[in-house]
């Protein structure tokens, strides 16, 4: 449940840029989180809301999760393959299975609508 | 200032929202910290492991062996991670090598934070400015730690033979971001059902990179590789240093 204290980071963060900003209110909180980034989604937006409604910053915020697709790398032929939110079993091109991720453990705040 | 008359009045657009581009990961504070600790570990000549498992897979009592069974050349400390209690530090102080426990009170891994302050009391506690190797048992868990740099140079997964052979494909994550994964407690491969084969492929599958050792501090058996992978990191880590 370590989501919990990735929450608590960006409670802070979003305090941060809103006083820097002169904020008052966040609308939305848009994220960016890898298939790979070990994080629940689910975990990751019961958290939000948890943590959200204390604070009236962000009582009304909406949270947005976007999961970017990665690309695969095969080690024997350096086959890329693009666009999985899986990792596929096996080279599409020479069958062998050693697939490395290129990224994909991104767990990113991406952009905030603010007033 | 207004653009068409040139009055002073602000602009009425308060009720208007803006959209702020922020591009920041949420683990910035824990990576920049992350970082330190490398820059930290470096001037200390220190190649830093961060052992991950889940509870009872053996951590301590690799570490106990280790620490009886490498070269006495070789300065070992010890950073302990757990929810509660000394037991592990205590465990480990008996070998005679510095030991700092860290209590998360709760949390279910440690951060990077947590571990520049460990360093710190290690340092302190046992006035020490360098150590060839330092390990950091992690809280025991196979999912949450996996997502946290610590700053260190080598991150090793472990599994034991009675937790069975799918842990990889469960938990991906963890071995993807590992350097080495050590199958644990091989005395008992004869009463479960451990296809090591299996266990094997399956985690070189999520990451083609992993070392893969086999091994049982009780008996012995595959030690030698573990402590050879281990010279090897301190001999490379003191080759670079004297280049510098």
């Amino acid at each position: 449940m370590h989501e919990l204290s990735l929450v608590q980071s960006l409670m802070e963060q979003l305090q941060d840029l809103a006083t820097e900003n002169k904020a008052t209110k966040i609308i939305t909180v848009t994220m960016e989180i890898g298939p790979l980034a070990g994080v629940v989604i689910d975990s990751f937006e019961f958290a939000f809301e948890a943590l959200a409604k204390d604070n009236p910053l962000t009582t009304k915020a909406k949270l947005v999760i976007s999961k970017p697709a990665i690309s695969y790398s095969c080690l024997d032929c350096q086959h890329v393959v693009d666009n999985c939110q899986e990792r596929p079993s096996l080279c599409p091109a020479c069958q062998a299975p050693h697939l490395y991720p290129d990224g994909g453990d991104q767990l990113i705040l991406s952009r905030i609508e603010m007033e | 200032m207004c653009d068409a008359c040139g009055c002073d009045l602000p602009i009425e657009n308060s009720t208007d929202s803006k959209i702020i581009e922020v591009h920041q990961s949420l683990l910035k504070a824990n990576t920049e910290m992350a970082d330190l600790n490398r820059s930290h570990f470096r001037a200390m000549g220190t190649v830093v492991i961060n052992l991950i498992s889940s509870p009872g897979s053996g951590k301590t009592t690799l570490l106990e062996h280790t620490i009886e069974q490498l070269d006495p050349a070789i300065k070992i400390g010890v950073i302990e991670g757990d929810i509660e209690t000394e037991r592990d530090a205590d465990r480990i102080r008996t070998k005679g090598v510095p030991v700092v426990q860290i209590t998360t009170g709760g949390a279910c891994h440690l951060d990077a934070a947590q571990i520049h302050k460990g360093l710190h009391r290690l340092q302190h506690e046992y006035d020490i400015n360098s150590l060839d190797l330092l390990f950091i048992e992690n809280v025991g868990n196979l999912v949450c730690p996996a997502t946290f740099d610590l700053g260190e140079d080598i991150r090793v997964v472990l599994v034991s033979v009675p937790e069975g052979p799918d842990k990889p494909a469960k938990y991906p994550r963890a071995f993807l971001g590992s350097h080495a994964f050590i199958i644990s407690k091989t005395d008992l491969l004869p009463y479960f059902d451990f296809p090591v084969a299996e266990a094997r492929r399956e985690a070189l599958e999520i990451n083609p990179k992993l070392e893969v050792m086999e091994l049982s501090a009780t008996t012995g058996d595959g030690f030698e590789q573990w402590l050879s992978y281990l010279r090897q990191l301190v001999q490379h880590q003191k080759t670079t240093n004297g280049e510098k």
